[in-house]
């Protein structure tokens, strides 16, 4: 059990999870496919830290291009607390040893970690912050977010990372964004999403109850609703994922730059042979899958349709925002988890992602406080971090 | 889904699973199915596709040649090179 894949410095304060270039530094994506590959050149968000006086401590450990619930399913192993999966980043901050961390959320991994460790991270509004150097996975929903001890930290890091970058296709426009803990929490509209928090077990619903609580002693009002659509979420991300994925990691293939098995006597031996054992069941499992949906006889029952699904949630959310300011939720089902067979993982994750899905798959932010997650439209990460900061020191 | 298919995909993704890991693949197509089934209940007629979730434009400018990474910098990275190239099996007998 290994806190970090690569240590960098020890007297550095913000670590980047291994999914995240660092120029000359072995980055893996917790992949044994990766094993050795060193980036000629870091991650926009990583040289934006660095040039504003920032040191990097080291590469995190993530599972495997990020797919799995907390890095359980790590090539260096999962990382736990007791019994317990803790994320790796999550936990250092957790114990004090680093300030913040960088860390991609394709599948709410980060937010899972955060809610377990009992730190805050935020996902900002997709495009806000640059991909340009994240190892891809799932490109039209994955995103750096920024992880601390608080919402201060939080607003800190972002505000250094977030911005337009040439580098980066799909970066938005604006050149930087202002954020704010200061928003008037009295007053603010919060919904509850039944379906969601029906589906967690007591110990997340008694933190939802609690945040609850601290959300009315601050004078703000909050509300149950009902939001349908949170299972075609969740299917439609776990396709669009899977699809993107596939295409994302044909390129590892025992040639360029990574693993090549040893074991091969032409070069299909050495294709297949390196990416079987370079890669593990969950995802070749991602990746198979991806395969199928986008295969001729499925492509519109699935893909096309998850598309079309994405447009109907993106709608039904901004409905939601144009009478509530944010919406509160669990961030994950259980209050914690043991380690697991990878068989059941595919599944095991595509449970868990119903808590996650809507902003991966729609692109507005989420933030993880209290262990519970708050969702707010797109660019008003300011909302989530008043509401954060109004909650701290609150019993 | 079935064990043809299967092996199909496999093939296509140049992957190999075990006979143990094939049986839980399969079994992941059939739950998966019942999630992709209930996600058709959902009227989308006349709704577009939505690819981008935030705006996107094209972005354009002129074309300039830069060379940001030399040869041997690159070649570095892989796990077998020759002085100038790549290394794989022999292709061509």
């Amino acid at each position: 059990m290994k806190h970090y894949i690569t240590e960098i410095n020890p007297n550095g304060t913000i670590a980047v999870d291994d999914t995240i270039l660092v120029k000359e530094y072995e980055t893996t994506a917790g992949s044994k496919i990766l094993e050795g590959f060193v980036p000629l050149f870091s991650a926009e968000a990583v040289e934006r830290l660095i040039n504003a006086g920032y040191e990097i401590s080291g590469k995190t450990n993530v599972g495997e291009f990020g797919l799995d619930l907390l890095g359980e399913f790590s090539n260096s192993g999962a990382v736990c607390d007791g019994e317990y999966l803790v994320g790796a980043a999550a936990d250092l901050i957790a114990k004090g040893e680093i300030k913040g961390a960088l860390s991609v959320d394709l599948n709410g991994a980060p937010r899972r970690a955060a809610a377990i460790s009992g730190i805050d991270f935020i996902k900002p509004t997709y495009g806000t912050v640059s991909r340009y150097g994240v190892i891809p996975c799932a490109c039209s929903g994955e995103q750096i977010g920024v992880s601390a001890s608080n919402a201060d930290g939080l607003k800190e890091l972002l505000s250094v990372i977030a911005g337009h970058d040439d580098k980066d296709g799909t970066s938005l426009p604006a050149e930087k964004y202002e954020y704010s803990l200061d928003e008037n929490v009295s007053g603010m509209k919060i919904a509850v999403i039944r379906e969601l928090y029906d589906k967690a077990s007591d110990g997340v619903r008694a933190g939802i109850d609690s945040f609850k609580e601290k959300l009315t002693a601050v004078g703000a009002q909050v509300e149950e609703i009902t939001f349908s659509l949170v299972e075609a979420a969740q299917t439609a991300w776990q396709i669009a994922l899977a699809a993107e994925t596939c295409n994302n990691v044909s390129r590892y293939e025992g040639v360029k730059f990574g693993y090549r098995t040893p074991n091969y006597k032409n070069i299909d031996e050495l294709y297949v042979n390196s990416r079987t054992e370079g890669m593990n069941f969950l995802s070749k499992a991602a990746i198979l899958y991806g395969s199928d949906v986008l295969s001729k006889g499925r492509y519109n029952y699935c893909y096309d349709k998850t598309l079309k699904i994405r447009r109907v949630v993106h709608d039904a959310v901004k409905a939601v925002f144009s009478e509530y300011d944010a919406i509160l939720a669990p961030a994950c089902g259980e209050t914690a988890y043991v380690p697991y067979d990878i068989k059941d993982a595919f599944s095991r994750v595509f449970a868990e992602s119903i808590f996650t899905a809507v902003p991966n798959l729609t692109g507005i932010p989420a933030l993880v406080t209290n262990g519970v997650q708050l969702m707010a439209d797109v660019y008003r990460e300011s909302v989530l971090l008043s509401i954060a900061k109004s909650a701290e020191g609150r019993e | 889904m079935n064990k043809d298919k299967l092996d199909g995909l496999q093939q296509l993704n140049e992957l190999c699973l075990t006979e143990d890991e094939q049986t839980v693949m399969l079994d992941i197509f059939d739950r998966m199915k019942v999630f992709e089934d209930r996600m058709q209940q959902i009227d989308t007629e006349n709704v577009e596709v939505m690819v981008h979730v935030m705006p996107m434009v094209n972005v354009l400018r002129e074309d300039r040649r830069e060379q940001p990474f030399t040869r041997e910098s690159l070649l570095e990275g892989a796990p077998e090179h020759t002085e100038d190239s790549w290394q794989v099996p022999r292709l061509v007998r």
